[in-house]
């Protein structure tokens, strides 16, 4: 017997709008291991993938064709940045050292040896800086050292971190301050020329795993392990939306063309084996920005999304994930043409 | 590319035709065309380049020698390291029902096979997702209940018109699993439930549940709300393990029956948080 319909007299029909668009992705296979980060250059002509085995490689993107790696690294690469005319590439490693490369020859130009791993780097949108930040260990404390690609003197500031570990880490918009995401869920801004925070909110309940600026860096979105993403306006730091979903989330990424945020995630690596490919929840996932649902998925890794971009144009999209392939993807045309009707 | 067999143009010299080399423009087309002469006859070769404008650092970008592992690639992909993958699809949508159906094979199994079928409204979902869970729940527990209890022949569910949800579905505890605490007087297992239950009963008698509760609600918005009618021994809000979020229920435990009482005869219907609250003893009371 079925219960008498709740009717809602509120609720109308909802509009369904319904696209179906199929892509052929490219799958590059160069890493051994999970891939940690990627990231596009400033033309998105290049796309560089750094994984848990030592080589930092670098991608055309149209193709996938592998352009080169870069080998030096003793220890997982957790991090790497290009700067803007794609001529230098900074990358952390667990080995303990920031390496600045050749992003042509893929030759060291410069090492920075510290005292614990690097788990995120930047450039300055200048280029004329960079910055890295460690982990903490026993008796080490975390820190955010800034360093001058122009010279070759140490340190331009090394600021001691309170609290948690900075978990990921970019440059704000004019390159005016620094802005972290930590182990314990805050994020912060730091003023690398008084070396000290200068701003703080706390909304995560996990660690933050990623932060991303929106195409015109007025807006910042983070991931976190506690299943959600929040979209921060990025000088006050104030929350406009949030994005739930019901699994850990390593990265997210905003397009730069339409009102679409892209998160990946999935269960823990160390889990996966005790589920199905499905269950394990490993698709990317479409959020509508403004909306803050969710419009659509995209499967195809065999375990956790670790880092999501897209590229500058918004026309494709890239995940690498702990199955240590790095996916690329082109939307179809329909895709553009997609809009919710209200 | 596109070749075509070319026999009618014998007029002239073909040494000055296969010198020419006509190159037009057809919108972001180069259309490249000239003779060849082959054993086989003159063929007209026509070659289209479609033309796309990059920057110039990208062009350069494009010529730059491999390095690193990739250096004995060669020109070109190299298949061992660029491969296309299965088709995948994207499917746009504002309802998100559509999204999960297609995932979750648990679902899939519930609608296709009719294997399950909900505890409360006897729909083909899975119990935990019952639409009317929150309201017919609490109703068919304390048939349940009831029915341990009473003698089966008025188990159609014809009591449970007062609570304002109609006709519900009610079984007999034949057969079933009935946990200790509900053992009544119904068999000779009974007596076993009811060692144990002692303690515990008094307990729960001035416990009371709170259902549709808000999100937001934390664990001190309802001390403070339930406070008023009494001490409270514990406040139990049930989250969602790894989220943490909550799941819009709660249970109090008051220390006396009195003041479980009073809390539920004011709060329940009461609005709180855009929500209506929905206040009701935890367990139904056993009269022994």
């Amino acid at each position: 017997m079925t219960p008498p319909r709740l009717s809602n007299p509120l609720s109308t029909p909802p509009i369904i709008n319904f696209h179906v668009l199929t892509m052929r992705p490219l799958m590059l296979h160069g890493h051994e291991r999970a891939i940690t980060q990627i990231r596009y250059n400033y033309d998105g002509d290049l796309l560089f993938s750094v994984a848990k085995d030592h080589k930092p490689t670098v991608w055309y993107s149209d193709n996938g064709e592998r352009l080169g790696t870069y080998n030096g690294h003793n220890g997982a690469v957790w991090c790497i940045d290009v700067n803007l005319d794609s001529t230098l590439v900074l990358t952390g490693a667990a080995d303990d050292t920031a390496k600045l490369w050749d992003c042509e020859k893929g030759v060291a130009i410069q090492t920075w040896n510290t005292s614990s791993a690097i788990r995120s780097c930047g450039f300055s949108h200048l280029g004329n800086l960079l910055m890295f930040s460690t982990e903490d260990r026993k008796d080490v404390d975390c820190e955010i050292f800034v360093y001058d690609t122009r010279s070759n003197e140490g340190a331009v500031s090394r600021i001691k971190v309170e609290g948690e570990r900075v978990s990921s880490g970019l440059w704000g918009p004019f390159d005016e301050f620094i802005i972290t995401g930590h182990a314990d869920g805050k994020v912060r801004h730091y003023d690398y020329r008084n070396n000290k925070c200068i701003k703080q909110q706390h909304m995560h309940r996990g660690t933050v795993t990623d932060l991303q600026l929106s195409q015109d860096k007025t807006m910042i979105i983070t991931s976190s392990k506690d299943c959600n993403a929040m979209l921060y306006d990025v000088d006050e730091l104030s929350l406009i939306k949030t994005f739930r979903t019901d699994r850990p989330v390593n990265s997210a990424a905003i397009s730069p063309i339409k009102d679409h945020v892209v998160l990946g995630g999935g269960q823990e690596a160390m889990e996966v084996t005790t589920t199905t490919t499905k269950s394990g929840k490993f698709e990317a996932k479409f959020f509508h920005l403004i909306h803050a649902e969710e419009i659509g998925r995209v499967k195809g890794h065999f375990g956790p999304i670790n880092s999501l971009k897209f590229h500058p144009n918004g026309k494709s999209y890239s995940s690498g994930g702990e199955d240590g392939y790095v996916r690329v993807h082109n939307f179809d045309p329909s895709y553009f043409e997609f809009e919710i009707e209200f | 590319m596109t070749m075509t067999y070319d026999s009618t143009e014998n007029g002239s010299s073909w040494a000055d035709r296969m010198e020419k080399e006509e190159v037009t423009f057809d919108g972001n087309k180069k259309i490249v065309t000239h003779h060849e002469l082959t054993e086989d006859g003159m063929f007209k070769i026509t070659k289209i380049y479609e033309i796309k404008r990059i920057p110039k650092s990208v062009a350069l970008r494009r010529e730059w020698g491999k390095f690193g592992d990739a250096s004995s690639d060669g020109k070109g992909v190299n298949p061992s390291t660029t491969q296309v993958a299965e088709d995948v699809d994207l499917t746009l949508t504002t309802n998100t029902e559509t999204l999960e159906q297609d995932d979750d094979p648990l679902k899939k199994l519930g609608s296709q096979h009719k294997m399950v079928s909900c505890r409360y409204c006897k729909g083909d979902h899975w119990s935990s997702k019952c639409p009317y869970k929150d309201t017919l729940g609490a109703t068919t527990m304390l048939e349940e209940a009831n029915n341990s209890q009473a003698p089966p022949d008025n188990s159609n569910g014809a009591q449970s018109g007062g609570s304002g949800v109609g006709n519900l579905p009610t079984r007999s505890s034949g057969g079933k699993y009935v946990p200790p605490s509900l053992r009544g007087s119904d068999g000779a297992g009974g007596k076993k439930g009811e060692l144990m239950s002692h303690s515990r009963n008094d307990d729960e008698q001035a416990a009371v549940r709170v259902t549709n509760l808000s999100e937001d609600a934390r664990e001190s918005d309802l001390r403070e709300l339930f406070g008023r009618f009494g001490p409270i021994q514990r406040v139990f809000l049930a989250k969602d393990r790894k989220t943490q979020q909550s799941k819009g229920f709660a249970f109090i435990h008051f220390s006396s029956k009195e003041d479980a009482q009073s809390a539920i005869t004011n709060l329940n219907g009461f609005g709180y948080d855009h929500l209506i609250l929905k206040v009701e003893w935890a367990k139904p009371s056993n009269p022994r």
